[in-house]
């Protein structure tokens, strides 16, 4: 249960950083701009955040679904062991390389890893997706530290810099 | 962890370096750099509190940068 009591009306986790409304807005257009630009496909981004989450066990951000990311549920229920599924493209197991190491074993990611990465996506998407991954990890970690309530909702994407955050 | 950056400076004529990365997607950077640099110079935390925290966060994650 959360101990903070944020903006009435407003999803919890957007409530909870509304307390702080100019880092709020800013966290927001961060956020947002990752989606919003197109800088890597939606469908892998939200592997990628669904698989952060999971390992955090963070039901927050787990109840959150983009419904028009592109993502099937099929691929969703095969996301805890998608290493060992043929649901996933080379590129989404490119990055889901990354997602599974970032929160807990960062210090393992390998050379030959990031290599990999940069032949999927190229430097620049390289750095998108290390960002993105990074901002999903903070995500949960910002969730379950100040305790907010998992609040499902089937948003069409997670976030802009002028709409919610979800 | 890697010893060497996975990621060449985007800024010609500088080494690659944390700054450098982030300048191969410029929006990105630029709106990190904004939320990041109010959490500095605004709100309700003294600079003392905020540097503490981040260093010792920088060790628990064993982060020698």
């Amino acid at each position: 249960m959360t101990w903070l009591e944020g903006a009435e009306g407003s999803a919890p986790f957007d409530a909870a950083l509304g307390l702080r409304p100019e880092l709020r807005d800013l966290y927001a257009a961060f956020y947002g701009k990752l989606w919003d630009e197109e800088l890597l496909p939606a469908s892998l981004l939200e592997l990628c955040r669904l698989r952060v989450a999971q390992l955090h066990d963070c039901e927050a951000e787990l109840a959150v679904r983009h419904a028009e990311s592109g993502v099937r549920d099929a691929q969703v229920e095969a996301l805890a062991d998608w290493a060992g599924s043929d649901l996933f493209s080379e590129q989404e197991q490119a990055a889901l390389t990354l997602a599974e190491k970032m929160p807990w074993q960062h210090h393992d990611l390998t050379d030959e890893e990031y290599a990999n990465l940069n032949a999927h996506f190229g430097e620049s998407g390289v750095v998108a997706l290390t960002i993105g991954v990074a901002l999903f990890d903070a995500n949960c970690r910002l969730r379950l530290a100040l305790g907010t309530e998992p609040a499902p909702v089937e948003a069409p994407m997670p976030a802009s810099s002028e709409g919610p955050i979800y | 962890m890697s010893t060497k950056p996975r990621v060449s400076s985007a800024i010609p004529g500088e080494e690659a370096s944390f700054g450098t990365a982030l300048a191969h997607q410029p929006g990105l950077a630029g709106a990190f750099g904004m939320l990041y640099g109010t959490f500095w110079s605004k709100g309700a935390l003294d600079h003392r509190t905020k540097e503490v925290t981040r260093m010792r966060n920088a060790r628990v994650t064993d982060c020698g940068y």
